[in-house]
């Protein structure tokens, strides 16, 4: 029996040493044809051999025969067909054996027009196996790869280390963490029944035919995606270029929006991250600072504050270890510098530390060369914090794709980097660095208020929304942080200067002063975290889990 | 483990692997089955052919039967988790007696002579018709023939109905009124072979989904639907209908009077089939066009579009649901829509007929064989010629068989109420949130002496005010047939055995029967389904509903066999049947009746203090009271709670935005903390809200106003004010 398989799969390129091949160790018996089965990311799948395939030929939900060159497959859903019925959300999880809070595929529903002339539609949405995928661009670990036969974008749980960075890239909100694997996953068009020549879940549950498979020319879907890939209810297909194929209704009124805009939740704030930012922006402020003193008052003065910034320094890379679900893994996370700015940020960071270790060194070994490695050390920690800050600039997150960003890293540096030298005892307490932290903490205040306003005038939802939480529900959060802000990093430093021979011993205030500042940006750096309004699909009215 | 977890050494690989099930292809191990168990689904009455996938004694797969003729291998979301509800948390493991109290294990032996002691003596004390019997529409036609003989034979009370009364009856009665007899003429095919298909308070997409695929395999034609909610199905039609709330019957008699005063009626077939015609042409007369313009908001031009399709169509199917029947005028209604058909001559062909979509799994098998409205085999209480029959068919003396229907639901309720039963038996279903008008109900089970309420799920609502429960096994736990709306009998199969000490349906029955002494007369030699089946076939042979030519292996074999199927039927057993294709019906002359119905306004309209009309209904992930999908963790996931939908118009009025929590107020109580969904699928003055949640429970605010023949709730309007939630610790003065 000759079966035309749809998917002769998968060539494995570069390593593959984190991919299971199964064809090693149970190749499935369609060696007439020719096949290898894949099992990708997956390591104990076993494909039987006597298992009847389901030719394709019996409907018209998949093609008959396989992507050629320059093509590749891709989902068209039908909203015209779809009932919202959710058979497909539910047939994906059975199929993928997913925790119930975790939908590879998700049904959203958008409406427009005024009674009795409404239109309710809905958007099943699995992945859209983008020509130009950023999950795949941003991994750090070479997780993601575009398979060359199929044109899928697949994910291999074995080589991934649960840095979640994908699930920021992506505007669809496709890879998603699952904390129980501490790995994320993502639709992968059942790839494996494809290979057996029968049909995804969703494409199989659905009772409409409202999904079905196709091959595309990517070349010419280049040029027409812009009509086919776009809807009221999806982010732009510019940013990955999608490949799904939407079919609307004829006239969708010119109001249709998605439903579940008025809802809108905090983001997961990543306590782990939190700490690394602040803290490592704290290091490096702090050894440029002294750097720059050192230059003054000579190598000694400066040596134990080195220390201390260091073991700061070193505190905030242990601690983003914390945040990836396989931590025992986080130095695969250097992998992919070439092209993932959280490998370069890995990388950069990791440099730092060990110049800085050196430099320290060298302060209290008084080794010739210190001041140059001092500077090395401040370059190296400003590029790390650069590569930090160009991390979270993603287009599918809007109120974090700005150079703001990149600036808020940097002034908390400036500010607490000073701060922190000045509260140290015994340290260099000059008149020029408490002038640094007063200008830097009153500058950094006035690009957030900016920042907001800038959110709350954008035409994009997604910084409106934003903005929304930052003006409401996290609005008393937001004052006291701009409260401890200008105690900590402006005030208090005057006070400390001017009282410093006076009632209290200064570096007692500039030790309050540390402690608010870093108190205020740590809180910053929770309202960045969970003010953010990440590019999605429409979803369902209600949400799922957490209370309206 | 848990160290190598948090490393990240142990991403349990095992558990997230795939392998390839012989049947289902490339799944995920977790789903990966030994056998499969054919069966069908038991949830609503489409009655989907599927497979249970089995390993050791767990249930772990679902998958569609991808040959059965009803849903060609699809499942809708309930259907495809539906594994999930027999392993799922809250299931009734072990008898429980309340003592002190409190609800304590007792052994089944210890409960089943409780439980025959206590309606005995409540019968001694008060009377035979002291017991009530609340059923269901989700057990087995071997349950409902069983347990039908079990009470009104052995117990000895008439004062038995099902929660098929909240959902189908006035189907039954509309159907009895105008055909002679119960029995849904129509089948699926029709829903795609119509030239016009009119949907009539029927949401589909949304109760029936997998119905939807013969929508969507129609090739030409007209879909129509009449709604006041811009529902799913509304999205599917070619033509909708935004109708006012519950002006259905001025529609009907509105398009009754446009086709005959158009001569877009069949005479021939009138002439020859029906009886009334005169009357009804005089009576109908009355429904102008204008005055059907006015009460239904309807333009005069889409009445008459409306009439001239179905009057010069081809073939035209009327179907409906829950919008029709949940009404205190639904029966009129069904004979409003059964006139439609008897004008137009649409009964009995391909693509021609009235059709009532059916709720239950198995609301059509207590319809049959359930002895509750009528006497099994669709016969009647009032026939002498009916109940001799069935006396000796039985062996008994005819006079044990009643001479008229005993109390209808909501007419127990009231009699609990009365103290007139003070002991109910609740079988397989969930009053506490199912029965209009919360506080009315609760006061008549506070008066009963004794309450036992048998399910498969503890606690329930219900079940935690009960004096005893009775764990029961569900489906996929036990073995018998289900008819669908289409009246094919699908065969049920146990897949697994029941958790702990829970039993059959009909174990328990044959149990309680030895205990009141009447198993060896009612039930002789009897022990599994097939029992019950066998003589069940004899029964109804000859009827209406004739099963005699059917046995489990045939009707395994085909998928189903749509009845009427005697021994001499000729025709394939897979064959479509359709019921009055000779235009010959079960009345005494052969002959439909064309009835004249007469509209009125729905019971309470609103006013002042309540100005919102309040609809109810149901979504697509959740079956009826929630006590198995609020278990089946994804469903729960995708619609964990109520809503309640509110126009924009209304909102900006009210002062409310998306996502408030409000509080629906009527006359009689209130729903508090529901989430508002400003919307446009709703019309300005009305309001929806789902049935579905205990939590949020919209029969604290419906109204105990039901259909006079039916005796169906009128679950779809009431009046209702809606307010902002006052949120604790700032109540308002």
């Amino acid at each position: 029996m000759e079966v035309a398989l749809p998917l002769p799969l998968l060539e494995r390129s570069g390593d593959g040493t984190d991919f299971v091949i199964l064809s090693q160790h149970a190749p499935i018996a369609r060696s007439s044809v020719g096949v290898t089965v894949c099992d990708f990311g997956t390591s104990t799948g076993i494909l039987d051999g006597t298992d009847t395939l389901h030719a394709a030929e019996s409907n018209a939900r998949i093609p008959a025969q396989a992507p050629g060159p320059g093509e590749q497959y891709r989902f068209h859903f039908d909203m015209t067909k779809c009932i919202g019925c959710q058979c497909c959300v539910v047939a994906c999880n059975e199929q993928n054996g997913n925790p119930p809070d975790l939908h590879w595929r998700r049904v959203g529903e958008i409406e427009g027009g005024t009674y009795p002339n409404t239109l309710r539609s809905y958007l099943s949405m699995g992945c859209n196996h983008c020509v130009e995928p950023t999950c795949l661009e941003g991994c750090p670990v070479d997780a993601y790869r575009k398979d060359g036969a199929s044109g899928l974008v697949l994910h291999s749980a074995d080589a991934c280390i649960g840095c979640q960075y994908c699930t920021w890239n992506c505007s669809y909100g496709v890879p998603q963490y699952n904390p129980e694997r501490g790995v994320v996953g993502k639709c992968d068009m059942c790839h494996g029944r494809l290979n057996e020549g029968r049909e995804p879940a969703c494409v199989h549950a659905c009772p409409e035919g409202a999904i079905t498979i196709e091959i595309v020319n990517i070349a010419q879907w280049r040029e027409e995606y812009a009509q086919g890939a776009n809807a009221p209810g999806m982010p732009s297909a510019d940013d990955s270029l999608s490949t799904t194929r939407l079919t609307l209704p004829d006239a969708l009124p010119h109001d249709t929006d998605k439903v579940n805009s008025d809802r809108v939740r905090l983001e997961h704030p990543h306590w782990p991250l939190i700490v690394m930012t602040v803290l490592t922006q704290l290091s490096v402020g702090a050894l440029t600072s002294l750097w720059l003193a050192s230059l003054v008052l000579g190598a000694r003065a400066v040596r134990f504050p080195a220390l201390f910034s260091l073991g700061v320094g070193m505190i905030a890379l242990g601690a983003s270890t914390l945040h990836l679900g396989r931590p025992i893994h986080a130095y695969r996370a250097l992998k992919m510098w070439r092209r993932s700015w959280l490998s370069r940020e890995v990388l950069l960071f990791a440099i730092f530390a060990g110049i800085a270790c050196t430099y320290a060194l060298s302060l209290w070994q008084q080794l010739p060369g210190a001041a140059l490695l001092g500077a090395c050390t401040a370059i190296a920690g400003a590029s790390g914090i650069y590569a930090s800050s160009k991390l979270y600039r993603v287009p599918a997150r809007p109120a974090w794709n700005s150079r703001n960003t990149t600036a808020e890293f940097f002034f908390s540096a400036l500010l607490l980097g000073p701060l922190f030298l000045l509260a140290l005892p015994g340290s260099a307490r000059l008149w020029p660095l408490r002038a640094l932290c007063v200008a830097v903490s009153c500058t950094l205040l006035l690009v957030l208020v900016l920042r907001i306003l800038r959110l709350t005038q954008s035409q994009v939802w997604e910084k409106m929304a934003t903005a929304s939480l930052l003006s409401t529900r996290l609005s008393s959060l937001l004052i006291v942080r701009i409260a401890l802000g200008l105690l900590g990093g402006a005030l208090l430093p005057i006070l400390a200067r001017d009282w410093a021979s006076g009632w209290a011993h200064g570096w007692v205030l500039d030790g309050i002063a540390l402690l608010l500042a870093c108190a205020a940006e740590t809180i910053g750096r929770y309202l960045f975290f969970v003010s953010v309004v990440p590019k999605n699909i429409a979803a369902a009215y209600l949400g799922h889990t957490e209370a309206a | 483990m848990r160290i190598a977890r948090t490393l990240g050494l142990d991403i349990l690989k095992e558990k997230y692997a795939y392998a390839s099930d012989e049947e289902a292809g490339y799944i995920s191990t977790q789903r990966v089955a030994e056998r499969w168990v054919r069966t069908t689904c038991g949830y609503c009455s489409v009655g989907c052919g599927m497979q249970i996938g089995v390993r050791g004694n767990q249930a772990v797969a679902v998958r569609g039967d991808e040959d059965h003729p009803v849903n060609r291998g699809k499942l809708c979301p309930k259907g495809l988790s539906e594994h999930h509800t027999l392993a799922a948390a809250g299931r009734a493991l072990h008898p429980l007696l309340r003592k002190h109290g409190k609800l304590q294990r007792v052994t089944w032996d210890a409960a089943m002579q409780t439980m025959a002691a206590r309606l005995r003596d409540v019968q001694k004390k008060y009377g035979a018709q002291s017991v009530g019997v609340l059923s269901t529409g989700q057990m087995v036609t071997e349950e409902f023939y069983t347990l039908g003989k079990l009470v009104q034979l052995g117990l000895g009370t008439r004062n038995y109905d099902g929660n098929t009364t909240l959902c189908m009856s006035t189907a039954v009665a509309g159907y009895k009124r105008s055909f002679g007899s119960d029995g849904p003429p129509g089948c699926y095919d029709d829903l795609e072979q119509a030239e016009v298909l009119f949907l009539i308070g029927a949401n589909i997409a949304e109760n029936h989904p997998i119905l939807c695929q013969r929508l969507e395999a129609r090739r030409s034609g007209t879909v129509i639907v009449a709604d006041p909610r811009v529902t799913k199905t509304a999205m599917m039609a070619d033509l909708f209908l935004p109708v006012q709330p519950r002006s259905d019957l001025a529609l009907l008699n509105g398009l009754a009077h446009l086709l005959i005063e158009n001569n877009w009626i069949d005479h021939n077939y009138i002439e020859r089939h029906t009886q009334g015609f005169d009357a009804l042409r005089a009576h109908v007369a009355q429904y102008t066009p204008t005055r059907v313009a006015e009460i239904t908001g309807l333009p005069v031009a889409q009445l008459q579009k409306t009439a001239r399709l179905l009057g010069t169509a081809r073939s035209a199917c009327i179907a409906w649901t829950m919008g029709v029947n949940h009404s205190s005028k639904g029966t009129e209604t069904v004979n409003a829509i059964n006139n439609l058909a008897l004008l137009t001559g649409n009964v009995g062909r391909a693509g021609s007929s009235p059709f009532s979509i059916t709720g239950q799994c198995n609301a059509m098998g207590t319809r049959e064989s359930g002895f509750t409205s009528g006497l099994p085999g669709y016969r009647k209480f009032e026939s002498e010629t009916d109940r001799a029959e069935m006396a000796a068919l039985w062996g008994i003396d005819a006079a044990r068989i009643p001479t008229a229907r005993g109390l209808a639901y909501p007419d127990i309720v009231e009699a609990m109420v009365r103290k007139e039963i003070r002991a109910l038996w609740i079988v397989a279903t969930n009053p506490i949130v199912s029965f209009p008008n919360l506080d009315v109900l609760l006061q008549g089970l506070n008066n009963l002496e004794f309450l036992v309420v048998q399910d498969g799920f503890h606690p329930t609502p219900t079940t935690t005010l009960a004096h005893m429960v009775l764990p029961a096994a569900i489906w996929g736990e036990k073995e018998g047939t289900y008819t669908n709306s289409e009246r094919r009998v699908s065969k049920v199969n146990r897949a697994v055995t029941p958790p702990a000490e829970a039993r059959t349906d009909f174990d328990i029955f044959l149990n309680l029967a030895r205990e009141l002494g009447c198993a060896e007369e009612l039930f002789p030699g009897w022990s599994t389904p097939q029992d019950a089946f066998n003589e069940w076939k004899r029964v109804s042979a000859g009827r209406l509903c004739d099963y005699s030519g059917m046995d489990y292996a045939a009707i395994e074999a085909s998928g189903g066999i749509q009845w009427p199927y005697s021994a001499s039927t000729e025709d394939a057993p897979q064959s479509t049947r359709r019921l009055y294709a000779s235009g010959q019906f079960q009345t005494e002359d052969g002959k439909a009746k064309l009835l004249c119905t007469d509209w009125e306004p729905f019971p309470e309209q609103p006013s002042e203090e309540f100005p919102l009309v309040l609809n109810t209904g149901r979504t697509v992930e959740h079956w009826h009271t929630r006590t198995k999908t609020g278990a089946v963790p994804i469903l729960h996931n995708l619609s964990p709670r109520a809503w309640l939908e509110m126009n924009p118009r209304d909102a900006s009025r009210l002062r409310l935005r998306a996502h408030d929590k409000v509080d629906v107020v009527s006359a009689r109580g209130t729903v508090r903390g529901v989430e508002l969904r400003v919307t446009e699928i709703i019309a300005p003055g009305q309001v929806f809200m789902p049935f579905h949640f205990a939590e949020t429970n919209v029969n604290q605010v419906t109204q105990s106003a039901f259909d006079p023949i039916s005796r169906e709730p009128n679950y779809k309007q009431c009046a209702v004010r809606i307010e902002k939630t006052v949120e604790h610790g700032s109540r308002r003065a």
